[in-house]
């Protein structure tokens, strides 16, 4: 190898091939390199020595939003077609420039090597950034109490796309291999293809699993496959000859050689890439699974108190409501969550909340558990279990407000309780392992006198094996 | 034959060596790279390790291949290929080894028993054939006959997704069951069933493997669409104990062997960036009968398990999907009810959630099927609701895998005189393969006639149930063979009336022979799960 820095040989590009160049350039490098001012503000704003890894997470989200606005300063948002389109309209504009500027340049090589760096990275960046979540099985975590007590059709088909995945920790952690391994084959300029073409695949699947899904990752997604269409479109004629047409192949021929300090440099960048978005995230993404993962507040619920219960009797106003499946005001079982929740089965037709974006909250509670169904009315409570009284924050109502604010996650800050919605409860042991509840929910006042249902779940029965003669 | 009586036969062809090719915007590349050139001709000697290798794949891939079963050869017979149904082609395309009945190490034991016979047969052909020095001309029919099996089998798993029957959208009575309620495997296949666009993208990707893997010049890329799409499959079969792990592997497997020879090449070509020579033993015919038979039975193999085998299926779909009854229930009735008022032995029982009698709720599906919910432990059916029963009650996606107490029944209904004849579709024993081997099931389906357990409907009477158009001879014979398979079930005998279908009486004698007396109520329930925008069936 000489010590230029990069081969030039005697290349001569065919016209169309550069016009073609110049466009690609413009519209991948508005894609991928992070120009959006917003960006930085929010790459500012954070604490670059305590980066939790729902900040590495939104991070290596960028796509850039020119003209769409779905920004917010806690969760940057997605780019949306219109974006794209605004992109292509650059890269056109400035494709007929360049054209008509430059005639000197007889190929663009260099350049070109410089561009698939950039697109390799960004793609490995957001891959890697996935495949943690699902290698860890934090992305569909498994269904709560709650989603197990509601009806298969009170869920809209992107929520039983991720209970179906929440079942099988497993299956999910080795989609999230698959994930993490093409971002890091990505990582290599040798492997790189191989990265690409399974991006390719796995990556459509997502796409596609989106459409069907009625996902909200739609165009994220199909950002991520045109970037691994255009890096496999470089070895394209390579792959044909070598596995179609069965014709001798040159291998590509490495573009840039990197010397001196420019290799010192790259390899600082590389780095310090693979530390953030490698080694930090997989790490701060561990740490999020050991807790439990991000969907489900980490405040705990009462000890003791997880279950299914019967509401046996249940006066509303002072009223008392017999069993009921028809009354739209009867409570007819309630579940206490092993964290700070609880859900209200009640004859009732919610309007479902639809959340179908990956959001990592910071911080705050996410709005995972009402999203997506309306079987049920959830609260978020903050217990104290000196007086035994419940603060009741009503998530499905918040949902219903917070999607509006295009927000999936809450805070749940003193003093603003929506009197129409939330309530506060005592709780107490009643007379033969009961449990009593009273107190104000929503404006009215209830009593309820709930017992504890042993109920066996099929699903977790037949969990060792379907076994003949199962009975439930 | 020896390897001169081929060649005389055969003209063999190799792919030279062109110019190196450039990449894609690099223009013109000058040289190749330097490194080393292997020879372009297939390796005519071939290693040792390599010659043993070969003997033991041919083997295996063999057996692999060859049904062992007499019943696959006899169906061919029994078939009506004038009045086919896609369960036909389906069972001709769908062979694994199976020769170990409940086979062990999940599933694989035929596998490794063919592995052993495999090695031992290698070595003993080792010790025949010492001075061979090569083995392409075999290698290249072992490649055919791998491409061809793992073909025609995908194709026939393709169809029933490309014209998605094989998850079928889920019951109203599934749609009110509790997702806990469901097993593992249940779960994953709703999850197909509820995007059935999805559900025909996943066939096209294994149909196009399968049509990929017909030419050898694009089976490669075949095979690397049906490992990953089929590697995954096997994952989910083990994640949702989905039971169809082993012959999904079988596709893996076949795939592996055919990208074996593959990998080396890319290896070379883009991790050790080397000049790369494809060697390829391509066999052409020279003879014309030889040259007719190819194309005559390549020809004839692409007719029938592509146009055929779609036209078949496209007919199962339309009027016969083969996991739901293909039966319309009655329009009137169909829908989902709360019970305003159960009255047993004329005593009306208020609802409770304790109580173990009354029904919950009911629901009538758009097929010949009455559920109703009671808090009551039942036994459940556990399996995958599949296979290929003939008979309506027999087809019992809508039960398998799925509890909360919802009791599912079939119904025969006089319309006339508006009575249900109702059977329970759970069966203690439902394997109906299972019953076919048994001489003891047969008596004892016959001690039940004894009884006075017939059929509303006459056998040809529940075949012609069925549109013309979804007529088949396979649904008729497999009528009445089922029939005289049937055991004791539970039965119900109930009188609806409906005026305007908002309020739906039913009143008779319940399977414990009780009077039982409803009032119901239709609920126009609205799902979050939005409707299906394919289904399959004429209701």
């Amino acid at each position: 190898m000489s010590k230029d820095q990069f081969n030039t040989g005697n290349i001569v590009w065919k016209g169309y091939e550069k016009v073609l160049f110049r466009l690609a350039f413009i519209y991948f490098f508005l894609q991928v390199f992070p120009l959006d001012w917003k960006y930085y503000r929010h790459l500012f704003s954070l604490n670059w020595f305590d980066l939790s890894f729902a900040e590495i997470f939104q991070i290596a989200k960028y796509t850039p939003q020119f003209v769409s606005g779905s920004y917010r300063p806690q969760d940057w948002g997605l780019a949306t077609f219109a974006d794209w389109i605004f992109i292509l309209t650059v890269a056109v504009i400035g494709t007929v420039i360049w054209s008509a500027v430059d005639k000197k340049n007889t190929h663009y090589t260099r350049l070109y090597a410089y561009l698939r760096i950039l697109v390799r990275y960004r793609l490995a960046i957001a891959v890697i950034a996935y495949g943690f979540l699902k290698l860890f099985a934090i992305q569909a975590p498994y269904p709560s109490l709650s989603s197990l007590n509601t009806p298969y059709g009170d869920f809209t088909s992107w929520k039983l796309f991720s209970l179906s995945l929440g079942i099988v920790p497993g299956y999910q952690a080795f989609l999230g291999a698959v994930e993490l391994l093409a971002g890091i084959l990505l990582l290599f300029r040798r492997t790189s293809v191989i990265g690409a073409t399974i991006i390719i695949f796995f990556t459509g699947n997502v796409f596609m699993s989106n459409l069907a899904y009625e996902g909200g990752e739609v165009v994220y997604s199909f950002y991520l496959v045109t970037l691994a269409l255009f890096l496999v479109v470089y070895d394209g004629k390579r792959i044909i000859n070598l596995i179609i047409l069965h014709i001798p192949v040159a291998p590509a021929r490495q573009a840039l050689v990197w010397t001196g300090q420019l290799k010192i440099a790259r390899l600082v960048v590389k780095s310090a890439l693979i530390l953030v978005f490698v080694l930090i995230y997989g790490f701060s993404a561990h740490r999020s699974s050991v807790k439990g993962g991000y969907h489900f507040t980490d405040h705990p619920g009462i000890k003791g108190l997880k279950g299914l219960y019967t509401v046996k009797s249940f006066t509303l106003n002072g009223q008392l409501r017999p069993y009921s499946l028809t009354d739209s005001l009867r409570w007819q079982d309630v579940v206490f969550e092993k964290w700070a929740s609880l859900s209200i089965k009640i004859n009732k037709d919610y309007t479902a909340l639809n959340d179908n974006v990956e959001r990592v909250p910071i911080g705050t509670g996410s709005l995972f558990e009402p999203a997506g169904t309306k079987g049920r009315v959830y609260y978020s409570f903050k217990a104290d279990t000196l007086h035994h009284t419940l603060r009741l924050t009503n998530t499905s109502v918040l949902g219903d407000t917070a999607s509006l604010a295009g927000s999936a996650s809450f805070t749940t800050a003193p003093g603003t309780a929506n009197p129409a919605t939330d309530g506060q409860l005592s709780y107490q042991a009643g007379p033969d392992a009961t449990l009593l509840l009273s107190g104000i929910i929503g404006g009215n006042r209830i009593e309820a006198v709930l017992e504890k249902n042993p109920k066996k779940y099929l699903l977790k029965v037949s969990e060792n094996g379907r076994i003949r003669g199962t009975k439930l | 034959m020896s390897a001169t009586e081929i060649r005389a036969e055969l003209e063999i062809v190799e792919d030279s060596a062109d110019q190196p090719v450039s990449g894609p915007g690099l223009g013109k590349t000058t040289d190749p790279v330097s490194g080393e050139i292997p020879a372009d001709a297939p390796p005519l000697v071939w290693k040792d390790y390599q010659k043993i290798a070969f003997r033991i794949a041919f083997i295996f891939f063999v057996l692999m291949t060859i049904p062992e079963s007499a019943k696959w050869y006899t169906q061919l017979i029994h078939f009506d290929w004038t009045s086919l149904h896609y369960r036909d082609l389906y069972d001709i395309a769908r062979y694994q080894p199976s020769f170990i009945r409940g086979a062990g190490y999940y599933g694989y034991a035929e596998w490794l028993v063919l592995f052993a016979v495999s090695v031992a047969g290698g070595i003993v052909w080792t010790l025949l054939d010492s001075k061979r020095k090569e083995y392409n001309v075999l290698y290249y029919w072992l490649t055919v006959i791998v491409r061809y099996r793992a073909a025609i089998g995908i194709i026939g798993f393709a169809f029933t997704k490309v014209l998605p029957v094989q998850m079928p959208y889920p019951s109203t009575g599934i749609l009110n069951t509790n997702f806990g309620d469901l097993t593992a495997q249940k779960i994953y296949w709703l999850s197909i069933s509820i995007v059935p666009w999805y559900q025909v993208f996943a066939g096209i990707v294994e149909l196009t493997s399968g049509v990929l893997l017909f030419f050898r010049k694009t089976a490669t890329l075949g095979a690397i669409i049906l490992f990953g799409a089929l590697g995954d499959i096997v994952y989910v079969n083990f994640a949702y104990d989905g039971g169809v792990h082993v012959y999904s592997s079988y596709f893996v497997l076949f795939a592996a062997f055919l990208l074996a020879k593959e990998m080396p090449k890319i290896y070379n070509l883009f991790i050790l960036e080397r000049y790369t020579v494809p060697v390829n033993f391509d066999i052409h015919f020279k003879e014309k009968w030889l040259k007719t038979t190819r194309i005559v039975l390549k020809t004839g193999v692409i007719v029938l398990f592509l146009f055929v085998f779609f036209y078949i299926q496209l007919n199962n779909f339309l009027y016969d999907p083969y996991k739901q009854p293909a039966a319309k229930g009655v329009s009137a009735l169909r829908g989902y009810y709360q019970v305003s008022e159960f009255k047993l032995n004329n005593q009306v029982i208020p609802y409770t959630p304790q109580d173990s009698l009354r029904w919950q709720d009911v629901t009538f599906e758009k097929w010949t099927t009455l559920t109703f919910k009671q808090n009551k432990a039942v036994p459940l059916d556990l399996s995958n609701g599949g296979g290929s029963p003939m008979r309506d009650i027999n087809r019992t996606f809508e039960i398998a895998g799925v509890g909360g107490g919802r009791r599912v029944f079939y119904y025969e209904a006089d319309t006339i005189n508006h009575i249900l004849y109702l059977q329970d579709k759970f069966r203690a024993s439902t394997g109906l393969a299972e019953g076919k081997k048994k001489k003891g099931r047969r008596s004892e389906a016959k001690q039940d006639k004894g009884k006075g357990q017939q059929n509303f409907l006459t056998d040809q009477q529940e075949y012609a149930q069925v549109d013309a158009a979804g007529l088949t001879d396979r649904r008729l014979k497999g009528i009445t063979a089922e029939r005289a398979l049937e055991t004791k079930r539970n039965r119900m005998v109930l009188h609806y009336s409906t005026t305007d279908g908002k309020e739906v009486l039913l009143k008779g004698i319940n399977e414990n022979k009780d009077s039982v007396s409803l009032v119901l109520h239709r609920v126009d329930r609205q799902y979050a799960l939005k409707p299906s925008t394919l289904s399959a069936g004429k209701y």
